[in-house]
């Protein structure tokens, strides 16, 4: 395509929005002038070159030099005509046989193969070959139906929200009593929705099979919708008759206009302008014709890598006092078929410290667990403190802080000891107490005596007596005794226990791409892909363009650039020739302007 | 406790002053009053700086970002209406979103400072979940999508109110054709063909003003929506990042996840039906005014319920 002529304005500042409408607003013609000569000499300065209306413009210059206002425009053309000879506007025909006649044919070429359906039939294929296509388009179709999509995506939504309102992952007796009584005239009850998977909603095979379809229709529609629009996006393609332009959402007759003119006011706005004989064909925000796609492969992406987490991955949970260890390959299960277990299954993890912060009101601040992980020879391989928030991550796994609990309590009975006494959870939950017991003497199988201890953190100890009457409290290691029952002890210390989780997930980096490619693409596809194409026909120009998105403030936009291509009038008896906007600026002050 | 104080001075201007603004507002629908503009901009200039220094004192106090509690995402919602009603200000001429800004920022406020209980005003701690950097990039992200979906849906409500009232003798799809017509041109352009044009006769139909609102709102409901929805993206995926820090996994089907989820296919549904121009009308705009409730039922609903990972800043 190398005959056409490629406008790009360096400076492009020069149709600025401001700009814009400033020159606007002194709407007289000699305002506009310099205007126009601003945008001239932009694009000229630059050695760029529109042809076909050169000689058009030489005509009206010439024949009234004499005029006041055309001197600034007899500068323009003076730079205009110091460029190699342009040819008249009436040969644009043989001019384009000649030089872009080759290339035309090839770009109607690549339409018939995009196309596909003449080739086909010249090749004459086998009959499954046929049916294999036909039935690959049929399926091809129907995915990609526009309403297909959406309702899949309604249906997903409402399930979504279906399996907020009903508890998930509750034992069946769960449902059977709280379902017990029949809803909607007996339609649901609490086996209907075990029948219907309702206690599981997220993984029934129903809710997995729409989210592959959808998986499916957003293939389909990528590649039998917006791929064959990038690729005519791509090719620049002129309009070489007026009715195909008129057949643009938005077109345009612009009387006693000029392309070239058209042509710079497009490139001093980011366009890309191509020029190829009377057409003009220029586009800008190729970008926002391309994230769409980029949104749908993200999201692709994302489903790609949640379904490998969920088949490939290991997951495990364990609650280890503080100073003892485990081995990583005990506590990891595997979550799908695809889980192979890596090396360093073989680390061992110890437990060097389970701490908990509080705020001065005594709330919970951060839950700090110091681990240390050694390989099989013993040696240290990480050493880092994990928190919530902060997890630890090594040879492919991650270990969360979630839980805590206390194991012991360590007390000292009348100097004696120390020992540890097994902590007891009898509360669960965000409110935990743990309780442990101390049996005093010897009293036989019967009954047996001593004291409670109680604690809601690894911080203070209550102290119950055999009656189960409160005595007192006590700090850990404050190491002051607390005389219960006529045995002095002292709490040494509270040995909590972290409760760790471990994951290893191998789609965690796919799914980590898609989101930010999501999070780009999303945003990038809010630009305006706006193609244009002009027509010279004649004095008039024919404009039409078309946007992907938004088009009402588009084509607001559009008319305001389409004011600014100027309008030259021929003179009627002698009068000087003027150049008016094409907007109602210049028609208001006809007086003025014509001077 | 000299923030306590501070506190309450900011809270009761910024309120009486999102009560004039609204009334103002209401006025101005129905009255044309020049000077409305003017000091229901200066009053909404006033209500802006109280609520923002009202989350400054916050911040002094607590020494986090003041998103921390139910409480402080109320005010920093009524603050991020007041701020895009500033905003609007400049671009928007017609002042119908001021309507729709105006008492929602009110409402919010109001609904923050008088029925939310005294122990749940007062600052909170962050709980070691809460303690991170995507704390800010989530909520925030999560937050001022809320706003401008809420705004561009209650756009798409006023819309629909108004094509469903009484909209004279032209049948609705017929009229919805018109309009397309009608905005695709400025006046500027208009009455520069009607001296070549003579076919613009339905320019003087009764119920012309009625139908350029309807466009004005469907265009603005779709750019805010826009705007919020890339807002909801990121703040949903910011989220899940921050979950596989502090939880183990992105996406645990958490309530609010969830219906964060839900909210996101519906706006993705409205805007896809937006893309597409057989589907103009009444059809997004009622997908899109769906949207609000979802909004609402994501960011009140769920901690309501008191269900899930997200129940922070509730009642304990």
């Amino acid at each position: 395509m190398g005959s056409y002529h490629v406008l790009t304005a360096k400076g492009s500042t020069a149709l600025g929005g401001d700009k814009l409408t400033s020159c606007f607003s002194s709407s007289s013609g000699h305002g506009f002038l310099l205007s126009h000569q601003l945008f001239h000499r932009n694009v000229y300065s630059h050695k760029y070159r529109i042809q076909a209306n050169a000689h058009n413009r030489k005509q009206v210059s010439t024949a009234h030099p004499t005029s006041d206002t055309l001197k600034t425009l007899q500068r323009t053309l003076s730079l205009d005509s110091a460029l190699p000879p342009a040819p008249p506007l009436s040969s644009p025909q043989s001019d384009e046989g000649k030089r872009a006649g080759p290339s035309s044919a090839q770009v109607q070429d690549e339409v018939r193969t995009a196309s596909g359906k003449s080739h086909l039939a010249s090749n004459k294929p086998s009959a499954v070959f046929v049916l294999f296509r036909q039935v690959k388009r049929a399926v091809e179709r129907t995915l990609s139906s526009f309403n297909l999509a959406l309702a899949e995506l309604a249906i997903i939504a409402a399930l979504c929200a279906l399996g907020t309102l009903i508890e998930q992952g509750q034992s069946k007796e769960f449902y059977l009593e709280k379902y017990a009584e029949d809803y909607a005239f007996g339609m649901f009850n609490g086996e209907w929705v075990l029948r219907l998977c309702l206690d599981h909603v997220y993984t029934a095979p129903y809710f997995l099979g729409l989210i592959a379809c959808l998986a499916a229709s957003l293939m389909a529609c990528t590649s039998s919708r917006q791929l064959p629009l990038v690729k005519i996006a791509r090719r620049w393609k002129f309009y070489n008759s007026g009715a195909s332009v008129s057949k643009l959402p938005f077109h345009e007759t612009l009387p006693r206009a000029q392309l070239a003119d058209l042509g710079a006011l497009l490139a001093a706005d980011n366009y890309q302008v191509f020029v190829k004989g009377p057409a003009l064909y220029a586009f800008k925000g190729l970008a926002g014709r391309f994230a769409p796609i980029g949104v749908h492969a993200a999201l692709l992406l994302i489903m790609g890598g949640a379904t490998y987490s969920a088949i490939g991955g290991y997951r495990g949970n364990v609650m280890v006092p503080q100073g003892l260890n485990f081995m990583i390959g005990e506590v990891m299960y595997p979550v799908g078929f695809l889980a192979r277990p890596p090396d360093t299954f073989d680390t061992e993890v110890h437990v060097n410290r389970f701490s908990i912060e509080t705020y001065p009101n005594g709330e919970v601040s951060q839950f700090r667990t110091d681990l240390s992980l050694f390989d099989l020879r013993g040696r240290e391989v990480s050493r880092k403190e994990i928190s919530v928030n902060k997890p630890l991550r090594y040879g492919g796994f991650t270990m969360y802080q979630t839980d805590w609990a206390i194991s012991a309590f360590q007390v000292r009975v009348d100097g004696e000891g120390p020992y540890n006494l097994v902590a007891a959870p009898l509360q669960t939950g965000d409110n935990k107490l743990f309780g442990t017991f101390l049996p005093l003497g010897d009293t036989g199988l019967g009954e047996v005596k001593g004291i409670s201890m109680l604690a809601r953190d690894l911080q203070s100890v209550i102290v119950y007596d055999s009656s189960g009457a409160f005595v007192g409290v006590r700090r850990s290691g404050s190491g002051r005794p607390i005389t219960v029952d006529g045995v002095s002890i002292i709490i040494d210390d509270v040995i909590g226990s972290t409760g760790l989780e471990l994951k290893m997930d191998p789609g965690v980096p796919i799914v980590y791409a898609g989101f930010g490619a999501l999070m780009l693409t999303t945003v990038i596809s809010y630009l305006c892909h706006v193609q244009v194409w002009a027509l010279q026909e004649g004095n008039s120009l024919l404009v039409g363009a078309k946007s992907n998105r938004n088009r009402s403030d588009f084509q607001e936009e559009f008319e305001k650039l389409l004011d600014f291509v100027p309008e030259i009038v021929k003179p009627e008896n002698g009068t000087p020739p003027v150049v008016l906007t094409n907007s109602i600026g210049g028609l208001q002050n006809p007086d003025k302007s014509v001077g | 406790m000299i923030y306590t104080g501070i506190e309450y001075i900011f809270v009761n201007i910024s309120f009486v002053m999102f009560f004039f603004v609204t009334l103002l507002n209401l006025i101005n629908l129905f009255y044309k009053i020049d000077k409305i503009d003017h000091f229901s901009k200066n009053s909404m200039t006033i209500a802006f700086f109280c609520t923002t220094g009202f989350l400054i004192t916050r911040y002094l106090q607590t020494r986090h970002l003041p998103l921390g509690n139910l409480y402080e995402s109320l005010m920093f919602l009524s603050w991020g209406f007041s701020l895009l009603y500033l905003i609007l200000e400049v671009r928007d001429q017609i002042g119908l979103s001021h309507a729709v800004l105006a008492p929602g920022a009110m409402l919010i406020h109001a609904f923050a400072t008088l029925s939310l209980p005294q122990q749940m005003r007062s600052p909170t701690l962050l709980v070691p979940a809460l303690q991170s950097q995507w704390l800010m990039m989530h909520v925030s992200a999560m937050l001022i999508s809320y706003i401008t979906l809420l705004c561009g849906s209650l756009l798409a409500i006023t819309l629909l109110s108004l094509f469903y009232g009484k909209v004279g003798s032209v049948t609705l799809e017929h009229k919805f054709e018109k309009q397309s017509f009608f905005f695709l041109m400025n006046p500027r352009k208009n009455l520069w063909k009607q001296t070549g044009a003579e076919n613009y006769s339905y320019f003087l139909i009764s119920n012309s003003r009625k139908c350029q609102l309807i466009n004005c709102l469907d265009k603005w409901a779709c750019q805010t929506i826009s705007l919020g929805f890339s807002l909801l993206t990121i703040g949903i995926l910011s989220g899940a990042v921050w979950a596989n820090e502090a939880w183990g996994s992105y996406w645990s089907w958490d309530p609010k996840e969830t219906w964060a989820l839900v909210t996101w296919l519906v706006y993705a549904i409205y805007l896809h039906t937006k893309v597409d121009k057989r589907k103009m009308g009444e059809g997004p705009a009622m997908t899109a005014s769906m949207g609000f409730f979802l909004v609402w039922i994501c960011f009140l609903g769920v901690n309501l319920l008191g269900v899930g990972l997200h129940n922070y800043g509730w009642l304990a």
